[in-house]
């Protein structure tokens, strides 16, 4: 038999014995619950952005726009941004389909159809775009690196930009009888009736995404597509069929902007993660 | 008294044992701290969490493993040399850390097959909603020959009926009804992403070519004419695209795409024509490019793959 003391001893060794055995069942692994990337750039946190370059708008019926690109960020997580942008218009590139109405339409003679303007007057009354300006919260749910041919490696970042203020500055493309905010002649035969010059900021939303591609860890490439949602009139003509041009033909209007620009973040040195 | 000074050296004996047992696989203690990544490194886009191959591209390999002692730094080899067998009870370690983590998703020899849809981007007057499917062969990882078939569905922008009631004008069209292709494709870039730095996510984009045919017909500028004089045409189509892809699992990807369908067609004459064949052999030829956006999910076949070289 076995007395107290030797029970006791016995009991102090097997509990021992099994506190390794007890710690190593819990044990998980150690990949567990580890974030995805360590010690890596924090290429975001905390930094400026200051973007310089040029674009262009896209899909437009009548005029693209060749812009010259500013955008200003300061990104105040890794995830999370608050910046604005400046699109000024540089030049205007008329449409193959511009083209091909115009020069469809008689420039002289006015047709017994009211309402078909003559080449000059139809052109006139195109829109174009002076410049596009907004601001907006930029979220950026992925970040990573990518290889081109396996030779150039570089880190990069996807951000969208939650729907932001945009304004969008407009003017008509040539000298036309009246703006869109006149009273329209009551003379049906009065080509002014038809077409209205579509000027000022017209405010509105916008919604962009975009990359940058970093080259080191202060300059970055940047490439986005942005939508301007707005109340425009590209044709400055009548719209909603009462054979009256004013500012009832404005209607919400999808504006595409592709811009590229060269991005420098501030401070130039970036932290490294944990 | 000597019983119990032998009782207690055989438990702590064992007590030893199961510590030392412990401390090589890795349990508790001070060593299971972070893994120690080279100070150097840093870098976006560091370890694969997912393909168990935390570190990073850029990493050092782990100076600080759970698995190797001071005295032992260097388990790499025998990796490398012969894959160590692991019982089926073993978990993850810090050898399971490699410096550059194979890629995710495997191509070569298999076949896509990937159901597709898309929308026209850049017509002002009509949009086509395309439908169809790619089969893919991947002849390697990054190089590929593929079939595609398209079926369109036409819809009239709103410029379209503009254009009568602000220019007393009507504008010439067709509308795609479907289309072939023979196309290649080479990947030039693959990529991985952190999805909120949990979870990596692979991806590569690709760029192809390719020529086939697209069935178009001649929607007739007085709709009182359709019947009589729309005739449909088969058009000669080289193509260019632009796209990437996404790997959710071993046997799945999403794809998008922006491909640009060059169609040599022709179109109602703008002199009078008498019929559908008359019109035709007056018909106006027309280079037009046909931008396509489109997303489309591939499934692979084979659904698995074997990594041909050694981790």
């Amino acid at each position: 038999m076995l007395s107290n003391k030797h029970r006791f001893a016995l009991l102090i060794a097997l509990a021992t014995i099994s506190l390794p055995f007890a710690a190593q069942a819990q044990r998980k692994s150690p990949l567990a619950d580890a974030p995805a990337i360590r010690k890596r750039f924090e290429l975001r946190q905390t930094r400026f952005e200051l973007g310089v370059g040029a674009g262009s708008t896209v899909n437009q019926d009548f005029y693209h726009t060749v812009l010259f690109n500013v955008r200003l960020a300061f990104h105040i997580t890794d995830w999370l941004a608050i910046g604005g942008f400046g699109n000024f218009g540089l030049a205007q590139v008329a449409t193959g389909y511009e083209n091909k109405l115009v020069t469809s339409l008689d420039p002289s003679t006015p047709s017994n159809v009211n309402r078909e303007p003559l080449r000059a007057g139809a052109q006139a009354g195109l829109q174009q775009i002076s410049g596009i300006y907004g601001a907006e919260l930029e979220w950026t749910p992925f970040t990573g690196k990518y290889s081109l041919f396996g030779k150039l490696f570089s880190a990069y970042d996807f951000y969208v930009a939650i729907p932001g203020v945009a304004a969008m500055s407009v003017k008509p493309a040539g000298p036309l009888g009246r703006t869109c905010d006149q009273a329209p002649p009551a003379d049906p035969t009065n080509p002014d009736r038809y077409v209205c010059g579509v000027n000022g900021t017209k405010i509105g939303g916008t919604v962009a995404i975009g990359v940058h591609s970093y080259i080191g860890q202060s300059v970055a490439i940047g490439v986005e597509l942005r939508d301007v949602i707005a109340q425009l009139n590209p044709s400055g003509r009548d719209v909603n069929g009462d054979l009256v041009a004013d500012n009832n033909d404005l209607s919400w209007t999808n504006t595409w902007v592709v811009t590229a620009n060269l991005a420098v973040y501030l401070p130039f040195q970036a932290k490294v993660s944990p | 008294m000597k019983r119990l000074a032998i009782s207690l050296s055989v438990c702590l004996a064992l007590v030893g044992v199961a510590a030392t047992g412990h401390a090589r696989r890795g349990g508790g203690g001070g060593k299971a701290a972070a893994p120690a990544a080279d100070e150097n490194a840093g870098g976006e886009g560091g370890g694969d969490k997912a393909a168990a191959a935390g570190g990073g591209d850029n990493s050092a390999p782990a100076s600080e493993s759970l698995d190797t002692t001071e005295q032992e730094p260097a388990k790499i080899d025998e990796s490398l040399s012969e894959p160590k067998k692991q019982g089926p009870t073993t978990t993850l370690s810090w050898q399971d850390i490699v410096v550059v983590p194979r890629k995710a998703f495997l191509k070569g020899g298999r076949v896509e097959l990937q159901p597709l849809a898309g929308v026209t981007v850049n017509d002002n007057l009509i949009r086509h909603f395309v439908f169809g499917a790619d089969i893919n062969y991947f002849l390697t990882d990054a190089l590929w020959v593929g079939l595609q078939g398209q079926y369109f569905v036409k819809q009239l922008e709103t410029q379209t009926e503009l254009l009568g009631l602000q220019f007393n004008r009507t504008s010439t069209m067709n509308r795609y009804l479907y289309g072939g292709a023979f196309n290649m494709g080479y990947v030039p870039g693959y990529g991985k992403f952190a999805l909120f730095n949990r979870q990596i996510i692979h991806w590569e984009v690709w760029i192809s070519a390719g020529f086939g045919a697209t069935f178009t017909e001649v929607i007739a500028r007085n709709p009182a004419d359709q019947a009589s004089k729309a005739f449909k045409n088969t058009a000669l189509t080289p193509n260019a695209g632009l796209g990437g892809r996404l790997f959710l699992t071993d046997w799945m990807t999403v794809n998008i795409a922006l491909r640009d369908y060059i169609i040599a067609d022709k179109y109602e004459p703008l002199a009078p024509c008498m019929n559908a064949d008359d019109c035709k052999a007056h018909a106006d030829s027309a280079l037009v490019n046909n931008v396509m956006v489109y997303a489309g999910v591939g499934f692979y076949l084979p659904t698995k793959f074997t990594y041909k070289t050694l981790r």
